[in-house]
């Protein structure tokens, strides 16, 4: 693996930069290079959230993603900005709500949102059960080094909640496939 | 705090409030001082007063807040106060995109005060790399008795990576009178430029101001005085320029293609230096790792070898002015320019790298 590209872009709330820098930190745990950046609007809640992380084995140059590799959808708004900008050969996980399109076969639909509200009551959780659906769905790091980086990156009387939610992510992937 | 930081005053502001934030928890459980100000101005002056009281004292800001610092950069320059000014950049004028990354202020961190003043400013591209030059920033604030600001922009600011750190770093403290405390002249230079430095209180005569002053410390209008101080400021640095620049060279040494970057698109430069190597062009890169003093001379020697230069910045072109000043008519240049909150993308200076190289065959 020369350089891999994630973007994981939803709105404001949804846990988009806290999910970027655990996955980040996932790498990192398992022996390679990572970057993580975060984009956001001036808004401190809603508005649109992205976060772009690199992993490489080797040292990294530019720390956004330039050509995305894989793009994880978790609002209408982000799949209609980011969707577009895809290259053929990039893959898409989407939550469900978003768009009913899967006529791409690189093109995956989960329902993230839904499964992260019934397990946070909220929109929390939502960023780490696209976490669970990733790892399962492409392996990028370890199941183990992402429960560490997800125990250590949230608040402590969360963290039950956080780690069901990523399991429940990977549980996503299995009753699709 | 590696540095021998002990106080900080800011306001926090987009995307540099992180530095605060860290600040407030880390400074006052180590001994320190952390004082949030009103407002920006109020920000350096702190910093200031806190300098001339002895401690290693800093800030850090974003966009209008560096506006306005502009006038007690000049204050610290003129009463020769060490102190670092962290300015990460993000798009303006103005208000701006308060959240999008930018390097609209590289002439204001160079001349942004009023009048003529020295300027020492650190250019880092990466986290570690912060690190790194924020101590370097304190020691030559120490050595040369003047504000040094570390320059970068929003992406540099709010990027996760993994760092490795020294386990111990080389610390400047500013140099103390020898003399006794009746003959101590508060501004008479030693041969290298800079005046000795009391803390206020420690007993020496003490008189600060941002007037054109003597040895004593005392306003004059005497030209002759006035001259030989602003003179001293400016050669206190650009006397020892060599030994402050710092450039960071990738693949030069058959480049015949090269891209002049800093902070964020000297990371982007290299990735794309990278692959078009990979595609057998001849290209390479040189990053400022201090911008000012300017590095002429290492930029005068990448002109004299490649046939392209391509100045490559996020900004409507401010410093390709720099970089012809230094070319001279040695070599093509070519400006590669973005202002609208989107960072250069490697895939950008690709096609940049592209067209030279094709613009090359042909000629």
């Amino acid at each position: 693996m020369g350089r891999s590209e994630i973007r994981i872009a939803g709105a404001g709330g949804q846990g988009v930069v806290t999910a970027g820098r655990i996955l980040a930190e996932a790498a990192i745990l398992c022996g390679r290079q990572a970057t993580h950046s975060q984009v956001y609007g001036p808004q401190s809640r809603g508005g649109a959230s992205r976060s772009d992380i690199v992993i490489a084995t080797e040292q990294i140059g530019f720390p956004l993603a330039d050509r995305v590799d894989l793009l994880i959808v978790l609002s209408g708004e982000a799949y209609e900005k980011y969707e577009p900008e895809l290259g053929d050969d990039s893959r898409l996980i989407v939550d469900s709500g978003c768009t009913t399109d899967s006529s791409n076969n690189t093109t995956a639909l989960f329902p993230v949102v839904e499964t992260a509200r019934s397990i946070s009551g909220g929109l929390l959780a939502t960023g780490v059960v696209a976490l669970g659906v990733l790892q399962r769905f492409t392996e990028v790091v370890e199941a183990d080094a992402l429960r560490s980086a997800v125990a250590r990156r949230v608040p402590p009387k969360h963290r039950d909640m956080n780690l069901k939610a990523l399991e429940a992510g990977m549980d996503l992937v299995c009753v699709a496939s | 705090m590696a540095a021998g930081c002990t106080f900080f005053g800011g306001y926090p502001i987009t995307p540099s409030s992180g530095i605060a934030e860290q600040m407030v928890r880390s400074l006052p459980g180590a001994g320190g001082v952390f004082v949030q100000m009103e407002d920006e101005i109020a920000s350096l002056a702190a910093v200031i007063g806190a300098s001339l009281a002895g401690s290693k004292a800093m800030t850090a800001t974003s966009g209008p807040g560096f506006s306005l610092m502009q006038e007690h950069i000049g204050y610290a320059a003129m009463a020769e106060v060490p102190c670092v000014i962290v300015n990460v950049m993000r798009g303006g004028p103005s208000t701006g995109l308060p959240t999008s990354p930018s390097q609209g202020d590289v002439m204001q961190a160079r001349w942004g005060t009023h009048g003529d003043h020295p300027a020492i400013v650190l250019a880092p591209s990466s986290v570690g790399e912060v690190y790194d030059l924020t101590v370097k920033a304190f020691n030559l604030a120490e050595r040369f008795r003047t504000p040094v600001i570390v320059l970068y922009d929003e992406i540099v600011g709010h990027t996760r990576e993994s760092v490795t750190l020294s386990p111990s770093v080389e610390v400047v403290d500013r140099v103390a009178p020898d003399a006794g405390l009746q003959n101590f002249l508060p501004k008479a230079a030693q041969a290298n430029g800079v005046p000795p430095m009391s803390g206020f209180g420690d007993g020496y005569r003490f008189h600060v101001t941002g007037l054109a002053h003597d040895e004593r410390g005392f306003p004059t209008e005497d030209a002759e005085v006035a001259g030989d101080l602003i003179t001293r400021l400016h050669t206190k640095v650009e006397d020892h320029a060599d030994e402050i620049t710092d450039v960071e060279t990738f693949m030069m040494d058959d480049a015949d293609i090269a891209i002049f970057a800093i902070g964020i698109v000297g990371r982007s430069a290299r990735e794309a230096v990278g692959q078009a190597r990979a595609a057998g062009a001849k290209v390479g890169l040189i990053r400022p790792v201090t911008l000012w003093p300017f590095p002429s001379a290492e930029v005068a020697a990448v002109a004299e070898q490649v046939d392209t230069l391509i100045v490559a910045e996020m900004n409507l072109g401010q410093m390709i002015g720099e970089v012809e000043r230094a070319a001279g008519q040695r070599t093509h240049i070519v400006s590669h320019l973005r202002a609208d909150g989107e960072p250069i993308t490697p895939s950008a200076l690709l096609d940049v790298i592209e067209s030279s190289s094709r613009s090359e065959e042909g000629s």
